[in-house]
């Protein structure tokens, strides 16, 4: 049995899905915690983008690209848990709207 | 037929080897200087040792290279070696010249500036900046080096300007003594005024030339038009007078006396200051073409050796008596090789940079006894207590006076009767005037500081003293005696002889030295009245005249007796020009300074608040405002961050959906 042909659209449709659910949560969401699983969300959207793309053009740049992303994405998972953590300790608050020290 | 052809500068032979010894004490000096700046807090005493044998084994060199000076033997016939060494443009090269005159110049340098620094060793023993000094000391050889050795006007300007710098580091040595910073100060703003005459010099020989070369330009001398060749001749005087203190320019050198002694000695009497009859003897063929810069630069070479003559008479301190003293004999050496008797002048220039550095050393020594005393009246009676400074300073005073068998006796009877020979009588009633007055002045010193009473320990009051700042000890302690005494007596043996090489008239080793120099020039048609011997004896008689006036107001026995009170009544006598200097100092502050401050007034009201300070400002201000009117788009909220960072990403595709791509 043959599997059955998926259409590129299909992939790039999913992605885009995700991609957007990522967004609404960092834009709408004020649990840090929240936000860096949307961007996680973003970047795995991302991903699946790019592997969708090297399959259709039957081009390996993009596998590796995807190895690239996710290293990214560890890294960011560690530096952001990290912040969340000092904020946290020095404020006793996990809301983003709170941590405001920046503004001008 | 142009007067140069066939003189020195057609025969400059042109080596394109280099002369290594000529090299080495060229740059030695600098070397020293470098080493002694660099590690001379290290080196603790080791410095003064250091920095004299740097200048001893320079003074060696030349004494080996003396040939060269003449031209090498292979080569045929030739005054000297030009030397190349760098091309700064195609066209402008600097080079080296190696030529009796060079010769001269350099032998003094080294020589005599080796005994000063072997001097200075002793003198400034106690002073924690030893270092510091003998790193000047070693470059000021180096820059007076490259002065006389250049064979360029743009070396000789290079060397110019930086014996100007290191008399102003060596003035100013003292530096927490406000009084030597202004000396030194005012010291640099003339010599750089003298700068810029001979940069402008350089300018119009350029433009008239098109080299700047000493042999392409002179061989253009008897070609350009006399115009061209007085303008020259005026702005290298304008350099000649700042730099040797020729009126008006000579205000600098009294003052140049806050300096240690030793430098005194040897940049403000027997090299720096000379090198205005350098430049004169140098630019000899420039002079020869031009009567009108002869008549110019004799005239005031005469009037400058009557002014410091004159001013001499009214000083108390034994530094700036022998300053206006130096002032008067540069007079007699910028008169003689103005008016033509180059060899004369340049004699002086040689007689005197032995007798002249006597004195100076001399008076250090006393000034060194009394811990750093220089007024004259507070001596007295020192024969017994300084004998080899009363030594060294009576047969400095002979030699300067001319008395027979002394080395000025030579030189300055010739730079006199040089003067009546070209056809100036004017000139020559003045030097004799002046000859006499020097008479005067130098025994008054010798008379007031050596003889009768020691007034050291009479109250400032009854001296007439009352009210003088305290005399500032500069340290002595730790260097033997005889250091600073044996390179006294060594001198004092050229200050006798060293007019000797002119004995026997035009046959003489003076004038065979300098025979392929200077072209002999016809003398004008009517003869002197009289001849030298005649002329000898008036001026002896007259210095004679001087020295006795000077036994008879200071000599005396009833005069010592009564040497305070008699001190006390004259300093308070003395008439109001003497004591302002003639006013040269009032004049130069109303040409010169009141106007530049004046402008510098205006600047520091107007153009500075209102254009550059109100340029600053407003860019600062602008700078201030755009950040405070920005600053409210830093919220400080993460999400209000994203959302701006997805608009943006938004934007940018819906741009490049929308416009950009192709459909």
């Amino acid at each position: 049995m043959t599997s059955l042909p998926v259409d590129i659209s299909n992939y790039v449709g999913l992605s885009a899905v995700i991609f957007f659910i990522g967004v609404a949560g960092v834009l709408t969401r004020r649990n840090p915690l929240i936000v860096l699983m949307s961007i996680e969300l973003m970047f795995n959207a991302a991903n699946l983008a790019l592997i969708a793309f090297s399959r259709f053009w039957q081009n390996n740049a993009g596998h590796i690209f995807a190895f690239l992303v996710i290293t990214v994405a560890a890294a960011e998972a560690a530096i952001g848990l990290a912040i969340v953590v000092v904020a946290f300790r020095r404020a006793k608050n996990v809301d983003v709207d709170e941590v405001a020290g920046l503004h001008g | 037929m142009p007067p140069y052809v066939g003189s020195g500068w057609a025969a400059v032979h042109h080596t394109h080897n280099l002369d290594p010894l000529l090299l080495a004490v060229w740059l030695l000096p600098l070397a020293g200087a470098l080493a002694l700046w660099a590690f001379g807090p290290q080196l603790r005493r080791g410095a003064g040792v250091l920095g004299t044998a740097v200048v001893f084994v320079c003074f060696a060199l030349t004494l080996f290279d003396v040939r060269g000076a003449f031209g090498s033997p292979a080569s045929g016939v030739g005054i000297g070696n030009a030397v190349p060494l760098v091309s700064w443009l195609p066209g402008f090269d600097f080079g080296l010249l190696w030529d009796p005159l060079a010769l001269l110049w350099t032998l003094v340098i080294t020589g005599v500036g080796g005994l000063i620094h072997l001097y200075s060793i002793g003198y400034m023993a106690g002073d924690k900046a030893q270092a510091r000094f003998f790193a000047y000391l070693n470059f000021f050889v180096f820059a007076m080096l490259t002065l006389v050795l250049s064979d360029n006007f743009v070396g000789l300007l290079v060397g110019w300007g930086l014996v100007g710098l290191a008399s102003y580091f060596l003035i100013g040595f003292w530096f927490y003594k406000p009084s030597a910073v202004a000396a030194a100060r005012k010291a640099f703003v003339i010599n750089v005024a003298g700068d810029v005459g001979l940069m402008f010099a350089i300018f119009v020989m350029f433009a008239a030339t098109g080299s700047t070369t000493y042999a392409d330009v002179f061989s253009h001398a008897g070609t350009l038009p006399q115009g061209v060749i007085l303008t020259i001749c005026i702005a290298l005087f304008i350099a000649c007078a700042a730099k040797s203190a020729q009126l008006p320019l000579h205000t600098w050198l009294p003052d140049a006396m806050e300096g240690p002694t030793p430098v005194s000695a040897l940049i403000h009497a027997a090299t720096m200051v000379t090198a205005g009859v350098y430049l004169i003897a140098r630019c000899a063929p420039l002079w020869d073409a031009s009567p009108d810069a002869r008549a110019l630069v004799g005239t005031i070479g005469a009037l400058t050796a009557l002014t410091g003559a004159l001013l001499a008479i009214a000083q108390w301190d034994i530094k700036r008596i022998l300053a206006y003293s130096t002032m008067s004999q540069i007079g007699y050496m910028i008169m003689g090789v103005g008016v033509g008797a180059y060899q004369a002048g340049i004699l002086h220039f040689y007689a005197h940079a032995f007798f002249k550095a006597l004195l100076f050393l001399g008076a250090g020594l006393v000034i060194h006894e009394l811990g750093d005393e220089q007024d004259v009246r507070k001596m007295g009676g020192l024969r017994t207590r300084t004998p080899i400074a009363f030594i060294a300073m009576a047969i400095g005073t002979l030699a300067i006076i001319g008395f027979p068998g002394f080395s000025g006796f030579y030189s300055k009877d010739a730079v006199i009767y040089g003067v009546l020979e070209r056809g100036y009588p004017a000139l020559y009633a003045i030097a004799v005037i002046t000859a006499g007055i020097t008479g005067y002045y130098m025994f008054r010193m010798i008379f007031v500081t050596f003889y009768g009473r020691y007034r050291g320990d009479v109250p400032d009051a009854e001296l007439g003293l009352a009210g003088r700042p305290p005399a500032s000890a500069h340290g002595h302690h730790g260097a033997p005696r005889w250091l600073m005494e044996a390179p006294v007596i060594v001198l004092m043996v050229p200050s006798v002889i060293a007019g000797y090489v002119s004995i026997g008239g035009a046959g003489s080793l003076w004038m065979r030295y300098f025979k392929a120099d200077f072209a002999s020039q016809p003398l004008p048609a009517p003869p002197p009245p009289f001849s030298e011997l005649a002329s000898t004896l008036l001026v002896f008689a007259i210095v004679a005249a001087g020295v006795a006036v000077a036994y008879l107001r200071y000599g005396t026995a009833a005069a010592k007796e009564g040497a305070v009170a008699r001190l006390r009544t004259e300093a308070a006598r003395i008439p109001q020009p003497f004591v302002r200097a003639f006013y040269f100092d009032d004049l130069i502050d109303a040409v010169a300074v009141r106007p530049a401050r004046a402008l510098g007034n205006a600047f520091s009201r107007f153009v500075d608040p209102h254009v550059i300070d109100a340029g600053v400002t407003d860019v600062a201000r602008i700078a201030g405002r755009l950040g405070r009117e920005l600053r409210g788009i830093q919220t400080g909220l993460v999400r209000a961050y994203a959302f701006v960072v997805v608009g943006g990403a938004v934007v940018f595709i819906a741009y490049f959906a929308l416009l950009r791509l192709p459909r």
